[in-house]
This record gives structure tokens, sequence and C-alpha cells, in this order.
């Protein structure tokens, strides 16, 4: 291997051939973003059902299913339902810290096996326990931290309590998510991508940041689009009109 | 470690000939190439910022290699600083070291890959075999052609050139049991056979389309999730990223988020983007315990200044070779190289120089259609014509085409040399002539008559019709 | 009486060599507009086939050769997208630096693709043609992505009368001639050939519609080895005289 200072010496002195051959400048950074984000929020909140819409149609155009509810307290019958639909038993979930407990509270009831992700860290053993229970989950509940209608996409933080798997590795994927994580656009939702960044994160933010626009798919064998190569075959989004407490904001 | 593929050994014209008469790989050409550019242009169609975004795409890519030293070091310091671990490699061979030996220190047995075309450019799947460690493609079509032991024909969909049945055969081969030729089962079976690899392997490995200098965040883009699977599950996370793929804020990846999938599938963003910074924190359940970034310099570095400079801003969209008629007729193996298609010429040579590319410079009509397409507008073709230039003015070229053309240049400069052209080519035609028309020439002419006809002489040039002309005059 | 314009034709390699009736359709239609045309003398080819296959130094000789040429003229009008390209785009950086720079960049200004010059210097888009049908119009490579030209050539034939203009599945497609890349990789320019034949065929025309002589070439090529009851000309070809307007001279659009 190269190191580094003699890498960036050939770099550089291959860049002193080329002074000043373009006056192109980066995208100008937002200044204060965390607070630019505030704004954007009070702003989007004058106008979220519009956004709301447009997220459900593109959504559904890139295959996911949408509904909606009014209180968390509905969202386990959903997850019931699609569940005995497909004959699914088991599920993962993030925390409830980082989810809202009303989500996943009385989804025993409907004859799910549920197992929630902890919010701590634990031995080696007790992680690869987990790893297999999620590996060979049915569905993933997940939390949402930011929605865009421009794409239908989710955008998902990892850290304490909500892993990159829950929404990986079961076979469907189910996230719920409230109004005050709807952006209306890409660009928006870079705004917050430099707000989670300005300073350092704190400890409890991890290392991923996932953005997932449908189900997992693939058109390699003669282009035929099939669903499901590696990540979820279904993405299911539960709009809860009165708040999720626990979501959003990483 | 040779880096010439086996196709190298037949010419370029004989490699294209060839792919001309494979029935099947024509039909799927013209089937994947038709619905790339249907889909790319209703994509577009539907975005009315596209145009001014592509703009913008390309003035960032221009001033992050303006600063180029500048993002770079950032990148390296913020990764640093989350506690994962930069290799530089400046050639090929170093970078295929430096993996191998993270894999051994870290006693890796399997690795499992996400699609990465620097991978492919450093050819690390045999190096890896040869030290004991199984490399895994987990992309689909990245998957089949490695069953298939051949290398992808296109960057974003390698497997084009095989039909379901052979990818049935295939499959049937690697499991010892019949399968069917059909494509969603063909999908379940390698869901089913990749997911226990994902889970097995210690060492992921993947490419990078992207790198925030800002955060000192890798972005990986995929539609099928293993991009995701390769960075939360094994051991050790690898990324392989050539110089170039630096951009200096979360601000300006988005710019280039917008536009990526449109050109490469027409969505308008791919299923998983990825955001990866060093590895697992002590807050995760999971996550690599390691990470490494393994900057590639690889020819790059000596373009920064070189005529080749714009092709570094290529974003491995494909939408190049989509639109491209020549690779809409041969496909990507016929041009022998990791990088097919007209940008795939372009990288060739900063590869491999300009002598690697003394055919391929002129396997283009130069109608611009890459241009067109592409989402950053690199200007391709007059790339190309600076390859030809470097190849006939460093004699690369065969001394009897530089001999035919200075003799043209000669005669273009000479009218009264130029105007005896015409009667002499009369008396030539005469025996081949059938009234305005050529049916067949001999010798190198043969190249047109062989399947087109050719315009004779005119019986009376413009020039020599313009005295009459003149006088006509009212 | 003094002319509405003048302009010196350039009539290019392939069109002085192989389409004579070309030019002399051209010089006829614009004295017809009222435009006073010359011919200077000692034409030979723009450089441009030089230029694509890298010979650069001979291709800068000949660029120099024709800016002097052409040095006197008001307006140049070339009836090939692909030299109007190469005179406009390349000429002055073949030249720059040189003593004919200036004059390099002043051609470059004046130099007019046909139909360009019709529709946009001119502003006259009526005209009458001999040529009656279903007509295709080809989008020339240069003429389409190198002057961004796809309209002026569809609107001169969308109005002329006893034509009807059909659509031509991938009319922006190169037709697989460019250059010394015909001769060069002659299986692949033919099999891009075929698949544009293919396209004019199935578009139900009875002529195939071009704004370059290189163009042309190929696809005549291929319809007569085909055998086709396609013909493929060019557009001035279909340009016979302007449509008379009781208002006198040429209509303007």
């Amino acid at each position: 291997m190269t190191a580094r200072a003699e890498f960036m010496r050939r770099l550089r002195a291959e860049m002193a051939k080329t002074p000043g051959l373009f006056t192109a400048a980066p995208s100008p950074r937002p200044a204060r973003p965390r607070e630019r984000v505030e704004l954007l929020r009070r702003e989007l909140a004058e106008r979220w059902p519009a956004t709301l819409e447009r997220f459900r149609a593109e959504l559904e155009r890139v295959g996911g299913v949408f509904y909606r509810v009014p209180t968390a307290a509905e969202v386990p019958a959903v997850i019931g339902d699609l569940a005995r639909a497909r004959g699914f038993t088991r599920l993962v979930s993030w925390h409830e810290a980082a989810l809202g407990a009303e989500c996943t509270r009385g989804l025993a009831a409907f004859g799910l096996d549920v197992q929630a992700m902890p919010a701590g860290v634990p031995a080696v053993p007790e992680r690869d326990r987990l790893r297999a229970v999620v590996a060979a989950a049915d569905l993933g509940l997940t939390g949402v931290d930011l929605a865009i209608a421009e794409t239908g996409t989710l955008v998902l933080l990892s850290g304490a309590g909500r892993p990159r798997t829950t929404s990986l590795l079961p076979t469907v994927h189910v996230a719920v998510f409230d109004k005050d994580v709807l952006v209306e656009s890409l660009e928006q939702g870079g705004l917050f991508l430099e707000a989670w960044h300005e300073g350092e994160a704190p400890g409890e933010r991890g290392a991923v940041i996932n953005f997932i626009t449908g189900p997992s798919r693939t058109a390699d064998i003669e282009l035929t689009l099939t669903r499901g190569v590696h990540g979820p075959k279904e993405v299911h989004v539960i709009f809860v009109e009165q708040g999720v407490e626990g979501v959003g904001g990483g | 470690m040779s880096d010439t593929a086996p196709e190298l050994a037949t010419p370029f014209r004989e490699r294209a000939g060839k792919a001309l008469k494979d029935d099947f790989l024509q039909q799927a050409l013209e089937i994947a190439t038709t619905k790339f550019i249907t889909l790319r242009r209703e994509a577009f169609g539907d975005f009315p910022a596209g145009d001014a975004l592509r703009d913008r795409a390309r003035a960032i890519k221009e001033a992050t290699l303006q600063h180029l030293d500048r993002y770079l070091d950032q990148l390296v310091d913020n990764v640093e600083r989350l506690g994962g671990h930069v290799h530089f490699a400046a050639t090929a061979e170093e970078a295929r070291d430096i993996i191998l030996d993270i894999g051994r220190r870290t006693g890796a047995r399997m690795a499992v890959k996400s699609k990465s075309m620097a991978t492919e450019e450093i050819h690390l799947n045999e190096a890896l075999e040869r030290a004991g460690i199984t490399p895994v493609e987990t992309d689909l079509g990245e998957y089949i052609i490695q069953l298939a032991h051949e290398r992808p024909s296109h960057i974003i969909a390698p497997a084009i050139h095989k039909t379901k049945g052979q990818v049935a055969d295939l499959f049937a081969r690697e499991l010892g049991r019949p399968v069917p030729a059909d494509a969603e089962a063909l999908t379940a079976i390698a869901r089913a056979e990749l997911r226990q690899k994902f889970l097995d392997a210690d060492l992921g490995i993947t490419g990078a389309n992207f790198a925030v200098a800002d955060t000192g965040t890798i972005v990986l883009v995929t539609n099928e999730g293993n991009g995701r699977m390769v960075t939360s599950l094994p051991r050790v996370h690898v990324a392989v990223m050539g110089v170039e793929k630096v951009v200096p804020s979360m601000t300006d990846l988005m710019v280039f988020l917008s536009v990526l999938a449109k050109s490469a599938t027409g969505q308008k963003l791919s299923v998983y983007t990825t955001l990866v910074r060093g590895p697992r924190r002590a807050c995760e359940l999971e996550g690599p315990e390691e990470f490494h970034l393994v900057l590639l310099d690889n020819g790059r570095i000596d373009q920064i200044a070189g005529t080749l400079r714009e092709a570094l801003y290529c974003l491995r969209c494909g939408a190049c070779l989509n639109v491209c008629p020549v690779y809409r007729q041969i496909g990507g193996h016929a041009y022998g190289h990791t990088y097919p298609g007209p940008i795939g010429i372009l990288l060739t040579s900063m590869l491999k120089g300009a002598p690697a590319v003394k055919d391929l410079a002129h396997a283009s009509s130069l109608c611009g259609a890459c241009a067109d397409a592409c989402p950053v507008r690199i200007d391709i073709p007059r790339m190309l014509v600076e390859l030809r230039r470097e190849v006939s003015e460093e004699k690369i070229a065969p001394w009897s085409e530089r001999l035919a053309f200075a003799l043209a240049g000669r005669l273009l400069r000479a009218p009264r040399l130029y105007r005896l052209g015409a009667p002499i080519a009369r008396l030539l035609q005469r025996p081949f002539a059938r009234g305005h028309t050529i049916r067949r020439l001999p010798g190198l002419a043969g190249a047109w008559t062989r399947t087109r006809d050719l315009p004779a002489v005119a019986p009376q040039t413009f020039q020599e019709r313009w005295p009459a002309l003149e006088r006509e005059r009212p | 009486m003094s002319p509405r314009a003048r302009a010196a034709f350039m009539v290019t390699c392939l069109g002085d060599l192989f389409y004579p009736e070309v030019g002399e359709r051209i010089v006829r239609l614009l004295r017809a507009l009222d435009v006073a045309v010359e011919f200077p003398a000692g034409q030979t080819c723009c450089g441009l086939p030089l230029f694509n296959s890298g010979y650069h130094r001979d291709a800068a000789e000949v660029a120099r050769r024709t800016v002097r040429l052409f040095e006197g003229s008001e307006a140049v009008i070339v009836p090939s997208g692909s030299c109007a390209w190469m005179v406009k785009h390349e000429y002055p950086g073949l030249l720059a630096g040189s003593p004919d720079e200036a004059a390099a960049r002043a051609l470059a200004s004046r130099t007019h693709e046909l139909s360009q010059f019709l529709v946009k210097t001119l502003r006259v888009v009526d005209f009458e043609s001999d040529v009656h049908g279903r007509v295709a119009y080809h989008d020339s490579c240069h003429l389409l992505r190198g002057l961004h030209e796809s309209e002026a050539p569809r609107a001169l034939l969308r109005n002329l009368a006893g034509v009807e203009v059909v659509e031509l599945p991938g009319s922006d497609e190169c037709c697989g001639f460019g250059g010394s890349f015909s001769v060069r990789l002659p299986e692949v320019s033919t099999s891009i050939l075929d698949r544009k034949l293919a396209n004019v065929e199935a578009s139900g025309a009875d002529c195939v519609v071009a704004c370059d002589a290189g163009c042309l070439m190929q696809l005549r090529g291929g319809l007569g080895r085909r055998a086709s009851r396609v013909r493929a000309l060019h557009l001035a070809e279909l340009l016979a005289r302007p449509r008379a307007t009781r208002a006198g001279g040429g209509p303007r659009a």
C-alpha cells in the first residue's frame, strides 16, 4: 500500500497542473441546519395533508402498502390482520422507546410471537440469539425518522433499540409514522441530514442511515421485476393521525 | 495476475462480429436497452427540475475535483475519527494486497460482496480465491455471472445476456437439483442460498457510490438490499472506492441521488440508499466491528490534469450504454474490459493507457447520444476524439492508416489536385458502376459495398456544374 | 434592387462528388428567395473526417484554408449538419492561438445549416414540393445534438402541401454512418443501419428525409441494397420552390 502522505503528494502534484480550471462550487451549505429544520417543520405542518397524499401515491407506485389509522392503539390490529392473512406469527420490533409503546401493546392478542429489541447492547451470546430470531422473523416493526413524499421513501436511523436488520431480514417490513416526520422532497431530506450531522452525534446514534423506497426488488433475470430478493418482500406503512410517541427526530 | 480477459485474444472487430451473430444476445440487448431508455425518458419527463439538477450535479463534480485533496483529507480524517481505517492504493495490485491482508488478519474464510465495479476493476475475486477466502457475489446478476464464470456485460444489469433457462441450468448445477426456469422461482432460490451466506460470512466487501467528505459517510445504492446485508452482518466491512467518488456534503449528495436512479433504471430513487459511517457504534446491537475504506487511484489521479478528466465525473449509472448504438448492437463483453460502452472506453484508457483502446476508441459513430443521456453531461464523444488523436499522434495507429490520412490531409489542401480526383474516380469506377450506383468494390472499399450500395461519382460534380449554374442567374 | 441577402454556398465533399443535383436545387431555391448566391472556388472538404479520426494537425490546416476561402462571404450555407457543426464548433478550437483564430470565430458565427438558415434567418417555412406522399424525418446526430435543431426541418416538411409527415420511431437514433466508423467497423455500422431502416419501413413512409449527406449515403446505400421501395432524400429535394403568396416574394414565417 501507499502511505497517505505519498498518495496525497502525488494527488496535489497533478492538481497543481490545473489551477483555476473551473469556477464551479459545491452546493451552498445551510447555515445552522438545526434551526432551519425547525423552521421547515413549522412550515410543513401547515400543509401535511397534501404531503401525505403525495407520499401515499409514491409509496404505492413503488409497491408499498399504505394504511391510515386514527391512533397508535389501532396499529396492532392492522399488523394482526396482515399477519393472519399470510399465516405469519413471528414479529420482531424496535425497542418501545424507539417506537412508542402503544404500537406493540396487544400484538400478542393477535397470536403474534413478539420479540422486542433491547435498548442496550447485551453480551455476544444474547446478540447471536437475537440475530437468529430476527433472521427467522416474518415481520419486522420499526418507526420512521423521515418520510419523503417525492419518492415514497422511509428514512430510518440505526441506533440504540433500533437495529439495522429489523427492517431488513424479516419477510415483511411494517413501519409506523406520523405527520411530524413527513417532508416533501429529497432536498428537504438533505436539510435533515445536515442537521443530524451538525456537531457531533450523541452516543445513542448508530452508524447507519437507510433510505428505503418500497420492497426489495431486482430485474436481473430477463428484466422481469421480482420483489424480495434479499430484503423484505413487502413494505407496509401505517400512518397514525394522532401521532406516534417515540418516533421521529432521530 | 493478468488483467487481460480471454476475449482480448481476438481483435475487437471480430469480437463485435461474434456478438452481432448471437441471436439471443441481440434480442436481450434490444429488449433491455429499449426498456432502460424508455424508463429513463419517463423518469426525467416527470421531473421538471431534472435538467437544472444535472447541471448542478456536474458543477459539484467539477468543484470537487478542483479541490480533491481537501475533500479527501476531510473524508479520511472523518472516517478515522469514527473508528474506521483508511488505506491508500496506488494500483489494483496494492488494493488487492490491502484487502487480502485484512482478510488474513481477521481470519476470514468467506466474503460476501455487493455489486461493485471498483472490485471488478481490480479483479478482486480471483485474488480472494487464491488466498483461500471464498468470494460470494450477492447482487443477483453478479451471482449469476459468478456461477457462470463470466464478467458483467452491463454496468447495472450484469447478466442481461443470460436467458432464464441458462440461469436455471447454472442454479441446478450449483445446487445439484432441478430448478424451474422462472424468474420468480430463481430469485427465491437465490434469496435462500445467499441469505445463509450473508449470515455466515466474515467479510463484507462493497464499493461506494459516493462518500461524503463532511461526515465521513460511505453511500451505497442498491435495489436488492444486499448492500445493507453486507454492511450489517459480517464482522468486517471493506469498502473500495475510486478517489473521484467523494462529494463535499450531504446537501450535494441529495443532488446526485435525485438524478442517479432516474438515469440508471428510471426509478425516482433506488430501493435502498445506505449511509454508513464507520464500524458499529457502542450503542448498536449489530454491525461490523471493523470498517476499512480503500481509496483507489489506479490511473485516476493521472487524469486530474489529463484529457480524460471529465470521465472522473462518471456515476456508473449505465445510461450511456443503453443509448449507444454500438453498445446496443454488440453488448458489453465485446468491449473486452471491465467497463463497457462509451464511458467504458474512456475508463479503460484511464486504467490501462491509450494503446489498450486503439481499436475501441473508434467503436463509436460519435453520435452524441451518450453525452445527451449522461446525468453529469460528460462529453464522451469529445474525449473519444481526443483518444483517437493520441492514438494517431503517438503513432499507435498503424502506419498505413497514418499515411492514408496524411495524404488525404494534403489532398484537401490542394484544390487543383482535389478537382482531378473526380475524373480519375469516374475512370476507376467504370467497371463497377451501374448507372449511379456501385454495388461491389474490391479491397478496402469493399468494407462499404459488402452491405451497402455506394453512389458513383456524379458525371458532373457540383464544381463542374457551377459555371453553368452561375450563368442561370437572373 | 439589391437582394434580400448574400450567401456563399459550401457544397461539402460528399455533396460535390455524389449529390451535385442537391446543391443545384439549393442554389436555385435560394435565388428564388432573392438570396444572391456565391460559390467560392477551390472548395474541398471541411476536414471533419480528419478531425474525427484524430488527425488534428491536418484538420487544422484544412480548416485554415476553408476559413480563408470564405473570408469575404456574408453568410455561409451548408447543406449538411455535420459539416456545419465542424465549422461552427471545431474550427475556432482547431485554430486557437493562430492568426486565423478571429476569422474562424467569425466564420463560425455566420455559418448556417440549410434548414436553420431558411427557417431562422430568412424566416421562410412555406415551400412547394414535387415529391408527394408520406415522409419520415431522420434527425442527423450533428444537427440534432450538435446544433440542437430538431424543429426547423420538421416545420419545413409539415408545411408542404401533398406531403404527410409520419412519425419515425427512434428518429433521433444514429443511422450508423459516423464517417470512417462506417468502414472501420462495417458490420456494426450496417447493423445499426438495419435497425434504422426497419423503423423507416415500419413507419409506412414513402421516403425518409435527412439533412446530412453522410446519413443520406448510408440510408440510400442500405435501402438500395435491400431493394426497398422507400427513397432517401435530402430535405432540399423536397423544397422545389417557395410557395407563391398574394403578397409576393418569399412568404415569411
